[in-house]
């Protein structure tokens, strides 16, 4: 709770579900009217979100904690916090909502309205998982992303949206449930160890680093293998990534589900926030493993994204190889790697997000997402095609746009942490050349060529180039002073990583 | 913060802000030549100012640093955007406005009628912005922004003509824009490795710190014998090691041998840009970058010893292509790439100051020579190809003269430019390296270079135009002034570093610590007998192709000479059929491995066998198990079930 008593978080989380009723409420032929709402609401919550970040003290621990008994005797609390980690996370989750409203084509026939409240459900769902600090409730938010976004699919997507949609859920839902088993087992060990029956991330995290929580070897294997499946098939990391280029091949053409959806792929802050500091014996004893698993991420997805000829699925698995970096930094458990991997996740958010706008405009055209189908589009729209330009080159990594910084920290925390080490990144490295190779394919597939009248893209209009002009901006401030990001990141970063190495120290 | 520490930071300050003013506010063609143009003559007017201010300093404390803001600091990455002005950055930053605002100055009429000539200027400031920062840069890791940064606008140049299906010779401007980058791109992560090898171990990206002791060149000596394990491939040393990666963003930058590849097909920019990044500057990066971390390769001697080799073996290389191309801007970029090979081999051996006096001379003369080539273009409407010329020498006269002192000074001809850089370097390679096959080899490529020279003199401007459809003209505007000055200077710019008098060397020495040589008789012997050699090989050149070879030249046809080497002369014309081995062993089956890891392995082998399969047989055990259920909740509950069995067995068992 901030100063004024005012209930930020929880607000946070409501404003969106309250934007979502209103939006059920109106006539279902007025497209115009929910359109208005859903993006009014999600403006107002990113404004909210910008409030909330710009209260947060540079300090480690969380604040504007609130905290709502629940079930005591079982130790259930509805609990909310935000951190300098989380706290960025949250601003992202409020600015993609109101861009994924942008990117959604208008259609007037009478059928839009589930489809803003579900955006808005998908965005409060997402806010409450970052700043959820009770497991239990984290545990709901987490798994309740994931039904608006299989709703999205499933009405709204085109192809085989019905097959990609009940995927989508099966497959992470099935995950989770290992989670759900190892979140159960933890409170477990801790009522037999301490006689306290809680689910507060927090204590138990403390508990851990200060030795009062002892988990037996091999059950915290166990249990963190529970917490693994379910945040790798989340996050996705190969080979748990197969869900995701088909969800996002079966995703409405516009790309407003793909950038509303974005967060969704939470794994990597679960495993930052709960699944590493409970259990930091086994995190250092799999982080090789799955720093292999990294690795092959990063160039597996590399490669296939070279050969794809529609864009949304070259996209996804850019996504899934941007993702190896995150899951290397988060592995690396040093400042610089985890700072690398949450700068990564937000710069996928912006270079991603608009990326998916790019095509969701392109696709406008007869050419549809089909790379091939285009040519020479800088010339017909010359802006269009230089903001896309710098979309594409912040996504390759080139320094001074965002994407770099935040690959360079990951493979540099990786290369420094004694459970890593440089050998992996000689090989993790080669992601920096396949990602020139299939952006810069694409890129001049679409964008350079010569133009064939049948082919001839028009330029944006004066709004979409203002967002993907602000959007660009953006990616220019992080790369030039990623410290606006970075440094309010660094005392919890800190605090974590001294816990960290404080609980591994703990036989 | 002094006044001079700011004075530095307008050097590039001025580029950067033609670059927005273009992007942003100024529209029509005159006016964008002349906001860019201004803006460098700006940036070169400064640099001039910042250096006398320098010359006026302690020689020990030359340098002016200055940080402009905290870019970085993350656990033990700690990052300025801060500047670094001492001799060396001095030179490069005095050649890279020089001769940018030359060419620049020239773009005016040469780009006059271009289709967009707003990103032309645009992209030509954002690029001497970059290579700007490239040479200013206080750390590795601002260095690396220039790095990539003159890359990508490598890219937006050679790709300017983005929307034409191919530019002579036959090249897809777009297809050569992405090979530039993805080529560059596999050297820069090896510097991007070098980068994070030397914050692990020395915690620090500043080369010399902001009171010049404390960066990681000085603490280099100190981990001399610092070993890093391979496991199963042994070890290597750390300092070796990292100058193994920096070979690789060296190699790609500067085009050296393999990765050499991209920058004949780079020449598919309009020509002003082959003259100031694919000559002058740009590649002329990996140079600089070991002459600025000389450091780490005085004490890697192993790594130092393929620096010579591959530099020498790229002079050969480079050489050898170039006497058999027929596009006037090929031979060029293949001469480019040799006389890079002998600045990369005079910097294996260590010396570095005959490689930057190299790069410094070499930036004249071949910026002189592609601007003359893009004058002839230019006065052949868009024709490249020498043997459709012939006879110019009558249309052109300016240009012939010129273009005469361009080719003479990359000849090593006494006693322009280039005879006193390339001198040195051989000398150094014959006196001091005391190895005969690099002298061989270099003295090799250098007769060749006269030779190919002779030969492309010969076939564009002596005898008569070969195509009788050709209408040569001779129209100068303000490319005139650029050619001029430039010519001067490929005949005085050897001045600067004559035996004896060594102005550069002392000049430098406050970085490099290399005093001159003295200058012997036997040396003097030495250069009179290879400058002979050389005027023998252009002569030869010039007679052949002036003459017998010459006469039997027809467009469209294969060289002559094609009949007595038959394949040799084939293979040299291909750049010794790299990139043809290229596409064969990565780029096809690259396409190939894609569409099988996507189509075989992941859709069936993954996601077919491994979820689908497994979901399958979790779905037939829980019907077994539970027919009253379906669906979805059945698998989740069965999953459930068994998780809570096998925990709460092991925790019971366990406690």
């Amino acid at each position: 709770m901030n100063q004024l008593g005012i209930p930020l978080l929880s607000l946070l989380i409501a404003t969106p579900l309250l934007g979502a009723l209103l939006v059920l409420l109106t006539p279902r032929q007025a497209t115009g009217m929910q359109r208005g709402i859903a993006g009014l609401v999600s403006i107002i919550n990113l404004v909210l979100a910008v409030v909330v970040r710009a209260s947060l003290a540079p300090t480690a621990g969380y604040q504007m904690v609130e905290q709502q008994t629940w079930l005591p005797t079982m130790g259930l609390h509805y609990a909310v916090g935000v951190d300098g980690i989380s706290v960025w996370l949250v601003v992202l989750a409020s600015l993609m909502t109101p861009l994924a409203i942008f990117a959604a084509r208008q259609k007037n026939d009478g059928n839009q309205r589930a489809f803003y409240a579900l955006l808005l459900v998908l965005a409060s769902s997402l806010i409450g998982a970052f700043v959820a600090t009770d497991l239990l409730l984290f545990y709901v938010f987490f798994e309740l992303t994931l039904i608006p976004t299989a709703l999205l699919i499933a009405l709204y997507g085109v192809g085989e949206r019905r097959a990609a949609a009940t995927k989508f859920f099966v497959y992470p839902f099935v995950g989770s449930v290992f989670l759900l088993v190892s979140i159960a087992g933890l409170v477990y060990v801790n009522w037999q160890q301490t006689g306290v029956m809680t689910f507060d991330s927090v204590a138990l995290s403390a508990a851990i680093a200060n030795g009062t929580l002892k988990i037996d070897e091999n059950l915290e294997r166990l249990l963190f293998a529970g917490f693994f499946i379910a945040f790798a098939i989340k996050t996705p990391i190969w080979p748990f990534h197969t869900w995701m280029p088909q969800a996002q091949a079966a995703t409405p053409d516009d790309g407003s589900v793909d950038i509303a959806g974005i967060l969704v792929k939470i794994g990597a802050y679960g495993f930052i926030r709960f699944a590493i500091p409970f259990f930091p014996h086994a995190s250092a004893w799999a982080a090789p493993a799955v720093a292999i698993l990294a690795v092959i991420s990063i160039i597996y997805s590399g490669i296939i994204a070279f050969g794809q000829r529609d864009m949304k699925v070259l996209l996804s698995y850019a996504t899934i190889s941007h993702l190896g970096f995150v899951m290397l930094g988060v592995f690396s458990q040093t400042a610089e790697g985890m700072s690398g991997a949450i700068l990564t996740m937000i710069n996928s958010g912006i270079t991603t997000g608009a990326l998916f706008l790019i095509v969701g405009i392109l696709a406008r055209q007869p050419g549809g997402r089909i790379a091939d189908n285009f040519s020479g589009a800088w010339l017909s729209a010359p802006r269009f095609g230089s903001l896309a330009l710098v979309a594409v080159f912040a996504s390759i990594g080139v320094p001074g746009l965002n994407g770099f910084i935040g690959e360079f920290l990951s493979l540099q925390g990786a290369w420094v942490s004694t459970h890593i080490g440089f050998t992996f990144i000689v090989f993790a490295v080669l992601g920096i050349i396949v990602s020139a190779a299939y952006l810069l394919r694409m890129y001049r597939t679409v964008f350079m060529g010569e133009v064939s009248v049948t082919s001839a893209v028009p330029e944006a209009s004066n709004s979409e180039l203002l967002v993907l002009g602000l959007l660009v901006v953006a990616m220019l401030v992080i790369g030039l002073y990623p410290q606006l990001i970075l440094g309010s990141m660094q005392p919890s970063i800190a605090a974590l990583v001294q816990s960290l190495t404080q609980g591994a120290t703990q036989p | 913060m002094t006044q001079i520490s700011w004075l530095i930071a307008l050097i590039p300050a001025f580029p950067l802000a033609g670059f927005l003013l273009n992007v942003f506010l100024v529209r029509g063609e005159r006016a964008n030549g002349t906001v860019a143009s201004l803006s460098i003559v700006a940036a070169f007017i400064t640099t001039v100012i910042a250096v006398i201010n320098l010359a006026g300093m302690a020689a020990e404390s030359r340098y002016i640093a200055i940080t402009l803001w905290d870019w970085l600091a993350v656990g033990r990455v700690t990052v300025s955007f801060g500047l670094w002005f001492d001799p060396l950055t001095a030179v490069m930053a005095l050649l890279i406005t020089g001769v940018g605002a030359l060419i620049h100055i020239y773009s005016i009429t040469y780009m006059h009628g271009d289709s967009r000539p707003g990103r032309y200027f645009a992209y030509m400031n954002l690029f001497v912005f970059a290579m700007l920062i490239l040479v200013m840069s206080d750390n590795l890791f601002l260095l690396f922004l220039g790095w990539e940064g003159v890359g990508l606008c490598s890219f937006l140049l050679i790709g300017h003509w983005f929307d034409r299906k191919h530019v002579a010779p036959g090249i897809v401007p777009s297809e050569a824009a992405a090979k530039a980058f993805v080529a560059n791109r596999v050297g820069d992560a090896g510097l991007l490795l070098a980068m994070m090898a030397i914050v692990s171990h020395f915690g620090t990206l500043s080369f010399f710190g902001s009171d010049g002791l404390s960066g990681f060149v000085s603490k280099l000596t100190d981990a001399s014998f610092t070993t890093i394990s391979l496991g199963a491939f042994g070890s290597v040393g750390l300092v070796s090691g990292i100058a193994f990666l920096m070979i690789l963003g060296v190699v790609g930058k500067s085009a050296q041998l393999p990765l050499f590849v991209w920058l004949p097909d780079a020449m598919a920019g309009p020509t002003p840009v082959s003259a100031l990044i694919h000559a002058a500057t740009m590649v002329t990066a990996g140079v600089y970058l070991i002459v600025r971390t000389h450091a780490v390769f005085d004490l890697a001697p192993d790594a130092s010893g393929w620096v010579v080799i591959i530099g020498a073996t790229t002079a050969l290389i480079g050489a050898t292509a170039a006497v058999t191309q027929f596009d006037i801007k090929r031979v060029l970029a293949y001469s480019t790439i040799s006389q890079l090979g002998f600045m990369i081999a005079a910097a294996g051996m260590g010396a570095y100051t005959a490689a930057i006096f190299h790069l410094l001379t070499h930036g004249l003369f071949k910026a002189l020579l592609f601007l003359g080539s893009g004058a002839i273009i230019h006065g052949m409407h868009d024709i490249q190809d020498m043997r459709r010329m012939g006879g110019l020498r009558k249309h052109m006269p300016v240009i012939f003269l010129v273009y005469i002192v361009g080719a003479l000074a990359l000849s090593g001809i006494f006693p322009l430019a280039g005879f006193w850089s390339k001198d040195e370097i051989i000398t150094h390679a014959w006196y001091n390296a005391q190895n005969i096959n690099v002298t061989v080899i270099l003295l090799l490529s250098s007769l060749l270079t006269a030779f190919y020279m002779g030969r492309q003199v010969a076939l564009t401007f002596a005898g008569e135009v070969r195509d009788k459809d050709a209408h040569p003209h001779e129209d100068l505007g303000s490319m005139k002034w650029p050619l001029y000055i430039l010519a001067v200077a490929s005949v005085l710019g050897g001045l600067i570093n004559l035996p004896g008098v060594h102005w550069l060397n002392d000049w430098l020495n406050p970085v490099l610590h290399q005093e001159a040589e003295l200058f012997t008789l036997s040396m003097g012997i030495f250069a009179a007998v290879t400058v002979l050699l050389a005027t023998g090989a252009g002569y030869l050149g010039y007679r052949l192709y002036s003459g017998d070879i010459g006469a039997r030249i027809k467009p469209g046809d294969e060289d002559p000479a094609h009949y007595y080497l038959g394949d040799i002369w084939k293979g040299f014309e291909m750049g010794w059929g790299l990139d043809y081995v290229y596409q064969r062993i990565f780029v096809k089956p690259y396409r190939t491995l894609s569409t099988f890891l996507h189509e075989i392995f992941d859709q069936q082998a993954i996601d077919g066998i491994l979820v689908e399969g497994s979901a399958g047989m979790v779905g037939r055990f829980s019907q077994a198990v539970a027919r009253i259920q379906n669906g979805n909740v059945r698998t989740y509950a069965l999953v459930f079930l068994i998780g809570v069995v096998v925990l709460v067995g092991y925790v019971v068992i366990g406690a």
